[in-house]
């Protein structure tokens, strides 16, 4: 018999709890009859998973289909004809032939003692309860027929523990546990931390956090996996408690980090009451992190901007107005910049934390009504040299996988990345695969949590010193080619010889040996030798980057190294292996593929390409300018010597993420106008002359594209809190600037974009709604996306390997400076913080330290929590210490999600050679005890204060 | 015009033409660093660039540096025109 794909189990598995988890879907088919029904799944099938998918709901508690079977509460016990007893259903699998019964005398009395048992210590208290019209226990209870306990509630029992509320988001009430360990389960098998156990035995066995812990207390991440698997109310949200049971839900793509989970916005007419990980996202598959899960309370923050705000001088207090009047003040002001300081003298900077299609029509206002191409994107200060690189050598700009592809991986290496805080979903999936066995490889100046667990005894890291990356990559690609590592057939099959052969005489060369560069990176020689065959040998070996690979002086050529490793060892074109950055924002990948970059229009097509020019121009009818515009760093420069006046910013806080702060201050004060179109009064805004208010993911449709290349649906579910989404403002202004847009939904943007998008050819708002997602490119070719790239060939024909030639940073510690600070991020914050500091995230994370090795501190008198003021040549700022062995002596490490620690007045302008993104991971730097905030830290309280004190006044006269 | 703004451009192109010479010859490196001017700057900073030619010393531009300038300045010429 032919088996193909059945589409009904699917959408069954998407509308309701299986009860364990599908089976390979290539397993051969097995035929059973469950009560009479005839029923075909795939080999590995659990009986309850089979016969709810043949709509035969068999009773269950401690079994759901996020889990694997565990087989504790006996609730889905069934018969089998020719066997002995009442297996659980959960923990049998279907065999051909089978015959099941799920109901009879027999079982409905096993089920009703089961229960029975159960609500013996269990308070009854189900019409106050929060899980009212959504507990299973209490299902159950009515599927059986409970209908008296015999036992009274006199005896023993749990019910005055007491409730645990010390988690913001979530209690735990152990009164109302049943100990089906989901929560415990869910902890481990799915996010991977295993803060939760079951502590004592028998009738003792009780759920506990830590060691017995409160949850604030213990490991736990909040990630919200415990609570979605909670059959009670044990674990309930406090949303939930305190709104009441949501009415209807909508799917649609958070828009925190570039991982691009799915969830249900789960509302109460416009009133989100929680968000809950859809089992149906490609890119998540029902789990979730603490700010996609809970973090969701700044979109109705008091701070939100809901007025359009206008002010001649940033000196003066806001004036709010009507729409009308801002974007024609803006739209004159612009215009008259324009008349005076010429064509180029605007610009503009997209959003990558909008939509494809907001990002898509920013870009377009810029080249088709500023007539420039003075356009970029945060990509800039990211992911720029990803964008760069790969284009280079395997011929798009873009990651080769699907996050799924890693359960594939035989070795897995992190460069420069730390999935586990900035990507916490797929570095759950990660440690999942890493859990099965894969080998791992972190190459990464701090010990980072992927690296703490018990089941990686035998992982390598590569502690390599801040901007000696490319010296280590190479060292590693040295070791493949002179041990005869290659995929000689790949190479010769895939890959352009000449530079092949141009690469191999250049990378042979003894001075990029482990030995010769060990004391360059103080990477052990030996350990490079072991982690280059580990990779090389180990079947299929994956490559994950973040920014500590991109944000350098040779980001760019790191990339390039890391894509010259992947070919040379074969692994490229299919699944288990690949070249994956880790994108930061949740649409950065959007917002580069949308033509965000001042030198590309949307589908990296180069403004000097006249074909491509030419469709643009036809279709937007106007000229369009074909020399490149200024890049980000490029426009701050032309600010400070008068030639760049006036700017328009979407969703994006230069002012705060960008290195080297007096220099990006100094640049904005240099403008005679800026527009800042944001949900909140953000530090950029507080330099602008118009602040037009934004409009959160949740106010909109649209699409996000994820690091896979996935394309999801934004949906909107509440109206915008201030009447316009963001497209809608870009139209306006648009119009005012004598370029009228005709757009009345999203969804005509959309297919814009892939009228003139070649990778974008068969996107369309049906059709994700249809497929759920789909990964670019997608087209005739590949009519339903691309998981994986560079299968048969590359889009340049054959991969070019590049030549790598490490080049020392100039950021060089020194007498004057004799540290080197390196920046990262943590699980509870997300970039700048505009978003999770006006959520409760702050009671992980509220103020940004600066980490010290205990040799370095000690030298200093340095103890922990002193105030340290840390200066490099750009500027100094005053932190608190933590002392911390997470780096190698020599380096210190904060974090810059709060704008008054200033991490960035310390970053210099140091940058990548190709593309300008700031070299944020290494910076010298000396650190000394102080008493008092820096210069810069009084000044920006004073500013601060004096700005909010502009937004009050306004906020009054708008009231 | 700003002298600062030169600096960091000479700076900029220097940077590149360390990062494009390792392994190619110093025809290739020139071409490289030309055609990485023209695919990524802005007409202005072309321009400015440019200019730096008649400075002393070439602004300090360094030799594949100021090769590849003299290149882009040649290959600039007829679009100005």
């Amino acid at each position: 018999m032919i088996q193909h794909f059945d589409p009904s189990q699917h959408d069954k598995a998407l509308a309701k709890d299986l009860g364990t988890p599908a089976p390979a879907a290539d397993a051969a088919p097995v035929s059973v009859e469950i009560d009479g029904v005839e029923i075909t799944v795939p080999e590995g099938t659990s009986v309850l998973r089979a016969a709810a998918l043949a709509d035969i709901n068999i009773p269950k508690l401690c079994a759901t289909d996020s889990l694997e079977a565990f087989g504790s509460c006996r609730l889905c016990a069934v018969q089998v004809e020719g066997r002995r007893g009442t297996p659980a259903a959960c923990t049998t699998p279907v065999a051909e032939g089978m015959k099941v019964t799920t109901q009879n005398d027999r079982l409905a009395r096993l089920r009703r003692n089961i229960m029975e048992l159960y609500i013996s210590d269990h308070p009854l208290d189900c019409l106050t309860c929060p899980a009212n019209g959504d507990c299973e226990l209490q299902d159950m209870a009515g599927a059986v027929g409970l209908r008296e306990v015999r036992y009274g509630f006199e005896g023993e029992n749990h019910l005055a523990a007491e409730t645990d509320h010390s988690n913001p988001y979530f209690s735990f009430d152990p009164s109302k546990c049943i100990v089906c360990s989901r929560c415990v389960r869910a902890c481990e098998e799915v996010q991977g931390t295993f803060a939760l156990t079951i502590d004592g035995r028998g009738f003792d066995s009780t759920v506990a956090a830590g060691q017995d812990e409160a949850f604030m207390d213990s490991e736990c991440v909040s990630c919200g996996a415990c609570v979605q698997a909670c059959p009670t109310s044990t674990l309930m949200e406090k949303s939930v408690i305190d709104a009441g049971q949501p009415e209807h839900s909508v799917v649609t793509t958070c828009a925190y980090c570039g991982v691009g989970c799915s969830f249900e916005a789960q509302m109460k007419g416009d009133q989100l009451v929680r968000m809950v990980p859809w089992k149906g996202g490609d890119a998540n598959h029902g789990h979730s992190c603490v700010k996609g899960r809970f973090a969701f309370g700044y979109a109705t923050h008091p701070d939100r901007i809901t007025t359009p705000m206008i002010r001649d001088a940033i000196d003066q207090p806001w004036r709010p107005v009507e729409w009308d009047e801002a974007i024609a003040f803006a739209a004159k002001r612009l215009t008259a910049i324009q008349d005076e300081h010429g064509r180029e003298s605007i610009g503009g900077i997209t959003s990558s934390r909008c939509t494809n299609e907001e990002t898509y029509l920013v870009q377009k206002l810029i080249r088709a009504a500023f007539g420039n191409n003075n356009t970029d994107t945060c990509a800039r200060v990211c992911h720029s040299p990803t964008g760069y690189g790969l284009k280079t050598t395997l011929g798009e700009s873009a990651g080769t996988q699907t996050f799924d592809s890693v359960m594939e991986a035989d070795a897995i290496i992190v460069i420069g990345a730390n999935p586990t805080d900035a990507h916490p979903v797929f570095g759950s999936l990660m440690r999942k695969r890493l859990r099965q066995g894969a080998s791992l490889i972190v190459a990464d100046p701090r010990r980072i949590d992927l690296l703490k667990t018990p089941h990686l005894a035998d992982a390598q890291h590569l502690p390599l010193r801040p901007g000696t990356n490319v010296a280590l990559v190479n060292a590693l690609a040295h070791v493949v080619v002179n041990e005869g590592l290659e995929d000689h057939d790949f190479i010769a099959g895939r890959c352009d010889t000449e530079a092949y052969r141009a690469w191999r005489d250049f990378i042979s060369e003894e001075r990029h040996s482990p030995e010769a560069t060990e004391s360059v990176t103080g990477v052990p020689a030996e350990a490079v030798r072991r982690a280059a065959r580990t990779y090389a040998t180990a079947g299929n070996g994956a490559i994950y980057y973040g920014l500590g690979v991109t944000e350098h002086s040779q980001g760019s050529t790191m990339v390039m190294g890391i894509a010259n490793l992947a070919m040379a060892t074969g692994n490229i074109g299919r699944e288990g292996v690949g070249v994956n950055p880790l994108r930061g924002q949740n649409n950065v990948q959007g917002s580069c593929d949308m033509g965000s970059f001042p030198h590309e229009l949307p589908g990296y097509q180069h403004v000097a390409d006249a074909d491509a020019r030419g469709r643009f121009e036809a279709a937007w009818g106007v000229r369009l300018d074909d020399e490149p515009g200024l890049r980000i760093p490029n426009m701050f420069d032309a600010a400070i010597e008068g030639s760049f006046k006036a700017l328009y910013v979407q969703g994006e806080d230069i002012a705060q993420s960008d290195p080297d702060t007096q220099h990006v201050e100094a640049a904005l004060r240099s403008l005679d106008c800026l527009i800042v179109q944001d949900i909140f009064l953000n530090e950029t805004a507080k330099f602008a002359h118009v602040l037009l208010p934004g409009s959160s993911f949740l106010e909109k449709d649209g699409t996000f594209t994820n690091a896979e290349r996935r394309i999801n649906r934004v949906r909107k579910v509440m109206p915008p809190l201030a009447g316009k989404a963001d497209w809608e403002v870009t139209v306006d202004l648009a119009r005012a600037l004598g370029y009228p847009m005709a757009y009345t939904h999203p969804s005509e943007i959309m297919d814009e974009i892939a009228r003139l998008t070649p990778t974008f050819a068969g996107v369309s708002y049906d059709k994700l709604d249809e497929h759920g997602s789909l990964q670019w490119p997608c087209n005739a070719e590949h009519p339903n996306g691309t998981p994986t790239m560079h299968e048969v060939d590359f889009p340049i024909g054959r991969g070019r390997f590049a030549i790598t030639e490490y080049v020392a940073t100039e950021e060089r510690a020194s007498r004057r400076f004799p540290l080197l600070l390196t920046t990262g991020r943590i699980l509870s914050q997300y970039n700048v913080g505009a978003q999770t500091r006006r959520t409760d995230n702050q009671v992980w994370h509220d103020e940004d330290v600066i980490e010290v090795h205990p040799s370095d501190a000690e030298v200093r008198g340095i103890q922990d929590g002193d105030w340290l003021g840390v200066s490099s040549r750009s500027g100094q700022t005053v932190l608190r210490a933590r002392l911390s062995e997470r780096m190698q002596p020599g380096v210190v490490y904060t974090t810059f999600h709060h704008p008054g620690s200033g991490a960035n007045v310390i970053t210099t302008d140091s940058s990548d050679w190709a593309t300008n993104c700031p070299e944020y991971k290494v910076t010298a730097v000396q650190v000394e005890k102080v008493s008092q905030p820096s210069q810069w830290q009084r000044r920006f309280d004073e500013d601060d204060r004096r700005q909010r004190e502009y937004l009050a006044t306004a906020r009054e006269a708008a009231s | 015009m700003s002298h600062d703004r030169d600096e960091t451009l000479v700076h900029m192109v220097n940077q590149i033409a360390t990062n494009l010479s390792g392994g190619r010859s110093e025809a290739e490196a020139v071409e490289g660093v030309c055609s990485h001017l023209e695919k990524f700057w802005a007409r202005a900073m072309k321009q400015r660039i440019v200019a730096c030619l008649d400075e002393p010393d070439a602004g300090g531009l360094e030799p594949v540096a100021r090769q590849a300038v003299a290149q882009l300045a040649e290959r600039q010429t007829p679009k100005a025109g």
